[in-house]
């Protein structure tokens, strides 16, 4: 794996799973986008599997999303949510919406428009993840490193512990330990007010 | 043994969860330096028998 960070690319010749394939087939049906949360680290070698991927996309209008979703309907997804393409496009504004291959619920794609500034970092600073031939792009590494500290339960020390989210972000963190903008990580750490959390890594 | 015969130490039942964190939290180091220090190829397929038992084709 070799990541070049002025590139922003990530360069990987692994063997592709059941769970790559499902997303590469999915991200091929659109033009911009950013995958967050679990799967980032998931295709980054982390040692578990997930039953969603998380997918954040710029605003769309009703012609454009229409588009999309005969794309996606003709290329066997469906929506999880509803059948009708105006109720979802309606359901997108307020919510994600799930896309599934047909007839099966997992996995499946959480797709959501971008809200927030958070949203708006991690898709401006996406990083090009090449593999065997198809592309995927994904939210920075120190983004979604802060972000898995974020999420990780409040609570006691023992309880974040063996907290799921606190191994993806230490995960990437001693995976990508030389190349992280620890400055960038730390500012995204205070941002989220979650500085005591960087002992985790 | 009946459920109100158990007798639970529940200070060496927390000992047990923060030792067994300690060890999950010291198996992510390793396996993320086992990735940082294998081809691509070799450690995607240890990791891809974990995820194509729990995702189908």
């Amino acid at each position: 794996m070799e990541y070049d960070a002025e590139k922003r690319e990530i360069k990987l010749d692994k063997e592709l799973n059941n769970l790559d394939t499902f997303v590469i087939e999915f991200c091929s049906l659109l033009k911009d986008y950013v995958i967050v949360s679990g799967y980032v680290s998931i295709l980054l070698g982390r040692s578990r599997a997930t039953e969603d991927v998380d997918l954040l996309v710029p605003e769309m209008t009703k012609e454009a999303f229409e588009i999309f979703w005969k794309k996606a309907f003709d290329s066997g997804f469906e929506c999880v949510n509803v059948l009708d393409s105006e109720e979802a496009f309606e359901m997108l504004q307020e919510h994600a919406i799930r896309f599934c291959k047909e007839g099966v619920a997992v996995p499946n794609m959480e797709f959501k428009m971008i809200k927030n500034d958070l949203d708006i970092y991690s898709f401006d600073n996406k990083i090009k993840v090449q593999l065997n031939g198809d592309s995927l792009f994904i939210s920075p590494l120190e983004m979604q490193i802060a972000f898995k500290l974020f999420l990780a339960a409040d609570g006691n020390e023992e309880e974040i512990n063996s907290d799921k989210d606190i191994e993806d972000a230490r995960h990437l963190y001693k995976l990508f330990l030389d190349k992280i903008n620890k400055g960038e990580l730390l500012k995204m750490l205070e941002k989220l007010n979650i500085n005591e959390r960087l002992k985790w890594l | 043994m009946k459920v109100e015969e158990i007798k639970i130490n529940l200070e060496e039942l927390k000992e047990f969860k923060r030792k067994n964190a300690e060890e999950r939290l010291k198996f992510i180091d390793f396996w993320a330096n086992f990735v940082k220090t294998h081809p691509d190829k070799v450690w995607s397929k240890q990791q891809n028998v974990v995820i194509n038992s729990q995702i189908r084709k």
